[in-house]
């Protein structure tokens, strides 16, 4: 049997811990961006996906996502209700206790539907949230994380994805257009403000979110050694550069150096390194962070123009920036950094590049596809928005009859 | 690759020089109840 190493637990647990803060972080992240009647609603639309994708991943999430594969799609129910997930190593980490992998996995899982949710604030019935969420986990991210972590068909073809550029980012940020475009408009959009309400709030929640991808990335080294020390800088250093790049961008473009442009855009940078941080140095990391800083801002910019109401812009941050990553992973990945990894195109391999271009189109049609199959479904039995005058009303009261402020 | 890291950073050095530094005048409360 292997040993387990108390370090390398030691660390995966406190990356874990670390990945859940990222969820309620991301619940002030949104929350200070919408309008003061939804701020509520907003922040529970995090808080309730913590709780429900942690009771969804120990019953079948884990399974479908790790278990036993079947025919390079899917993992087998050998696993539900986490029978045989101990306190043993189990076949992805042999130095820390199967429970602790599968907790920090499932921590990815919490995340990557509340990422969508920024698309469609402010006007999404929550019982159509409730519902949409449990089958997106099932249907999306399980199958998804499956291909390309869990013994799947992309992991078998050789595609890098260190912490999610493809599982997380990608399949939430295409969602999240997808869900933009079947919910329409918010009432007023286009013709009156819909300022944020609360800046503060949502730099705060940047730095937590900050904060918490150290366990993110770094965690994903599985090892409390020099991978996950490379992993941690390169995050730091292509958040930095992120955050300098589209700040300066706006700054030229709009005339003033932007609080939330510098917030937004060291979310996108941590977005961009999260596929390619345990397969690149720190030089790439500042490259990568300047490449996500510019195609992010470009891409939001592109959205409006159209017209798109993606209220919180996940698609120009997680869809651009996951893509961008996932193929600058294959651009800039060295063994050098990683030794069980493969070199990308500038180490002299260009095939991986187009092992990673696959990836990011298979996770674009297949997460665009279910989730408009998924949106359909639950508009015709369910309804997806709320009613005009319950959104005029906002979400906080007509959802919750509760309000977030008593000033 | 370390000459493309030192250069794209240097490029960001040079944008704050040239971004534009005017500011917005903010008005006095003096002023805003005079306007009243």
């Amino acid at each position: 049997m292997d040993k387990i190493n108390a370090g390398d637990t030691a660390w995966l647990l406190a990356s874990a811990a670390l990945v859940m803060l990222m969820t309620p972080a991301l619940g002030f992240f949104y929350g200070g961006l919408v309008r003061r009647k939804n701020v509520l609603a907003t922040i529970m639309h995090s808080f309730f996906i913590l709780c429900l994708i942690s009771v969804q991943w120990v019953l079948w999430g884990y399974t479908l996502a790790f278990g036993p594969d079947i025919g390079g799609i899917i993992g087998g129910l050998d696993w539900a209700a986490l029978r045989g997930v101990g306190q043993d190593p189990g076949p992805y980490a042999p130095t820390v206790p199967h429970e602790a992998y599968m907790v920090f996995q499932m921590m990815f899982a919490v995340i990557t539907p509340a990422l969508i949710t920024g698309a469609f604030a402010e006007r999404k019935r929550f019982k159509a949230f409730v519902v949409f969420t449990l089958l997106w986990a099932t249907f999306v991210y399980d199958p998804v994380a499956h291909w390309v972590w869990g013994g799947g068909w992309l992991g078998q073809l050789g595609a890098l994805d260190f912490a999610g550029g493809t599982v997380v980012h990608i399949t939430s940020g295409v969602s999240a257009l997808v869900a933009a475009l079947v919910l329409g408009r918010r009432v007023g959009f286009g013709r009156e403000a819909m300022d944020p309400h609360d800046a503060t709030m949502t730099v705060l929640g940047a730095s937590l979110l900050w904060f918490g991808w150290f366990g993110f990335n770094a965690g994903s080294a599985i090892t409390a050694g020099g991978l996950a020390a490379n992993a941690f800088v390169v995050t730091n250093t292509a958040a930095a550069m992120a955050a300098l790049t589209w700040m300066t961008v706006s700054w030229l473009h709009k005339g003033a150096p932007s609080v939330l442009g510098a917030a937004a855009g060291a979310v996108a940078g941590l977005v961009a390194i999260t596929p390619a941080s345990g397969y690149v140095d720190v030089s790439a990391s500042i490259l990568i962070g300047l490449g996500a800083g510019i195609f992010c801002y470009t891409a939001i910019q592109i959205t409006k123009r159209f017209k798109v109401d993606d209220a919180l812009d996940v698609f120009g941050v997680h869809g651009v920036g996951g893509a961008w990553g996932a193929l600058a992973t294959g651009v800039f990945a060295t063994v050098a950094v990683n030794s069980a990894a493969k070199d990308g195109l500038l180490a002299g391999n260009p095939g991986q590049l187009g092992i990673q271009a696959i990836a990011v189109l298979a996770s674009i049609a297949y997460s665009a596809v279910m989730t408009f199959v998924i949106l359909k479904l639950i508009d015709l039995f369910v309804g997806l928005r709320v009613p005009e005058s319950e959104e005029v009303l906002g979400l906080d009261a007509s959802q919750h009859r509760e309000a977030a402020y008593q000033i | 690759m370390e000459f493309l890291a030192f250069a794209s950073f240097a490029i960001l050095v040079v944008g704050w020089l040239v971004a534009p530094s005017k500011t917005v005048t903010p008005v006095s409360h003096a002023e805003e109840r005079k306007a009243a």
